[in-house]
């Protein structure tokens, strides 16, 4: 079953003043569980592809469905309510709120949501312990390593029960053995709970785990291999 | 928080000291001048007449001064003329008064810095402000002329001693009044168990419009009048109080406003890439304007009891001794104002300091939060 499906994506921005096509109609579909890699160069279209899959940008042209619904045709509202129920983002720069704990952190996605105070605390729990972060579960972003704050922003996107995780470039900014640990996690989850992971990388460590690898140039998808 | 808690803590301090002025202002007046109710002959104030004045005052007095809230009463007999010394002359107002009953009502006895206060054993006994002193070139045991006319249109020359030389806040009046005893003038005038002004001070004035009824009813076809309708410039100072108030608190309002508007724009800014990651993960647009406008709605709610209170121990540490402007005496003076300013701000005007505060941050927020929720998160995530 697809969980997204891609049609003639196009993106240009600045078509009024000097056109820079970022994509140039890129024909896509991942299925329920998917454990992906886009890759390409820098200015290859990568993120812009992730942003659009994830409701953060519009296409110029084609059509996106996600859980068989057209996103494009959504207003801003539209996206952001969209965003909150079927995606999580884990971001570059970790992206979490320094003034939360750990907790707070992944907490306030749901709170967003209306859960209940005891259908928070369980699925923090849950979570953190997952990502291997129970002991941490009072500390703020600036007392944990990178790694750690990588993997709570993982917990943070898994807190809503997303159909799928955006990924972009999540261990840039990690070690080895951090990128290794938060790699394990991933697939963890992907393997025992079928979490469907789209990753925008150029890491080869990550590349090198992923079960899919779509590669763009210049805006155009030109090799996309399963990986057994 | 701290631009607004100053700020706050300016404004509370400037309106007690513009306050404080203008209550001295006003207290002056009453005390050394008006009184808070007069009572006259109804066309003595048209033509300042000295035919027209109010008979059997000795019972008038006695009757007044056992109605209630009544602190002090007496009468004064009042002339136009000119005095003259050997050396100048100047037009002036006499004013002829009983000396035991005026130190209750204006305490002239105690703005006496020369010589002594009018008594009853000399002869012809006067006493003037040390600023027509000076212009007459004169000092205390000197002789003065003072030429005037008596009831009945006669001119009237008469010698008197200077016992004493005062000093008040006001500048026109100690340069414009003497002062003399009131059976020396009605002699003088041709006039007996008369007074052209009944000066009554109260206890409370609060009660003012109550006593004022009551001596109304007391003095039939007599005017009676309160200290504001007597001095239109108490009238006037009384409303630039507020005026004043108003226009200083609008002022640092203003620039409140647009401090807060700094602030916050400043706090988005750098908020930008954590305001784009909540918006992506879902916070809807509504509950960012929220979020900012309530943020800066609580810095409003913690920072202006704060700069209020600021304010008010500023104005309980100046207000004891108050602040001297001595430097700046003599043009003050000349308005009739103390040089000696003690701040004071009524519960009232610090209410309307704490409303004023707190809707300029919530309309100080709109700005700021409508940027908000203008950027996109697509470009706010990756922003560095």
């Amino acid at each position: 079953m697809s969980v997204i499906r891609a049609q003639q994506i196009k993106k240009t921005y600045n078509p009024k003043t000097i056109p820079v096509h970022a994509l140039r109609g890129v024909d896509l579909n991942i299925e329920k569980g998917e454990f992906t890699a886009i890759v390409g160069p820098s200015g290859s279209g990568k993120t812009t592809l992730l942003n659009i899959i994830g409701g953060l940008d519009r296409p110029s042209d084609g059509s996106i469905e996600v859980g068989g619904r057209d996103i494009s045709a959504l207003s801003d509202n539209q996206l952001i309510d969209f965003r909150k129920k079927y995606i999580g983002f884990v971001f570059q720069a970790y992206n979490l709120i320094p003034v939360f704990t750990a907790k707070e952190n992944i907490e306030f996605v749901m709170l967003l949501q209306k859960k209940s105070k005891a259908e928070r605390d369980a699925r923090v729990s849950e979570l953190l312990s997952a990502v291997g972060m129970t002991d941490k579960i009072d500390k703020r972003p600036s007392e944990l390593s990178g790694g750690q704050q990588q993997r709570v922003a993982v917990a943070r996107a898994l807190a809503s029960k997303p159909t799928f995780i955006l990924a972009d470039e999540p261990t840039a900014n990690l070690d080895s053995k951090s990128t290794s640990d938060l790699l394990d996690i991933m697939a963890k989850l992907n393997q025992d709970e079928n979490v469907t992971f789209v990753f925008s990388t150029h890491d080869q460590r990550v590349i090198d785990r992923a079960r899919r690898v779509i590669t763009l140039d210049d805006g155009v998808i030109i090799s996309d291999n399963i990986i057994n | 928080m701290s631009a607004i808690v100053i700020g706050v803590a300016a404004t509370v301090f400037i309106m007690a000291f513009i306050a404080g002025q203008m209550q001295s202002f006003i207290a002056n007046t009453i005390k050394n001048e008006i009184s808070h109710i007069q009572i006259h002959h109804p066309e003595y104030k048209v033509e300042y007449d000295v035919s027209l004045t109010m008979s059997d005052i000795e019972e008038k007095l006695s009757d007044i001064s056992k109605l209630e809230n009544i602190q002090a009463v007496t009468s004064k007999t009042i002339a136009n003329g000119i005095i003259s010394s050997a050396k100048a002359s100047r037009g002036i107002m006499i004013a002829g008064i009983d000396p035991e009953e005026e130190k209750k009502l204006t305490q002239m006895n105690q703005n006496v810095i020369e010589g002594e206060y009018l008594s009853a054993e000399k002869r012809n006994p006067i006493l003037i402000g040390k600023r027509l002193a000076d212009k007459l070139k004169v000092g205390v045991r000197k002789k003065l002329v003072l030429r005037f006319q008596d009831k009945d249109g006669e001119i009237i020359d008469a010698a008197f001693r200077i016992v004493g030389i005062f000093q008040t806040s006001r500048n026109n009046f100690d340069e414009g009044t003497v002062f003399v005893r009131q059976p020396d003038l009605n002699k003088l005038l041709n006039i007996e168990d008369a007074a052209h002004k009944v000066a009554i001070l109260l206890q409370d004035e609060k009660g003012i419009a109550q006593n004022k009824e009551k001596l109304q009813r007391l003095s039939p076809g007599l005017l009676v009048e309160t200290y504001e309708e007597i001095s239109p410039e108490v009238r006037l100072f009384k409303s630039q109080i507020d005026i004043s108030a108003k226009f200083i608190m609008t002022i640092i309002m203003l620039a409140l406003f647009f401090g807060i508007i700094n602030t916050m724009l400043m706090a988005v800014l750098e908020r930008y890439r954590e305001l784009g990651m909540l918006m992506s993960v879902g916070m809807n647009k509504v509950r960012v304007f929220s979020m900012i406008v309530l943020e800066t709605f609580l810095i409003g709610l913690i920072s202006a009891p704060l700069g209020m209170l600021v304010g008010y121990i500023a104005i309980q540490l100046t207000a004891k001794n108050g602040i001297d402007l001595s430097a700046y005496s003599e043009g003050m003076s000349e308005f009739g104002m103390s040089s000696i300013v003690y701040p004071a701000l009524s519960s009232n005007a610090y209410m309307q300091v704490a409303v004023a505060v707190l809707i300029t941050t919530i309309l100080a927020s709109v700005y700021p939060a409508y940027k908000a929720i203008k950027l996109k998160p697509v470009e706010a995530i990756r922003k560095i």
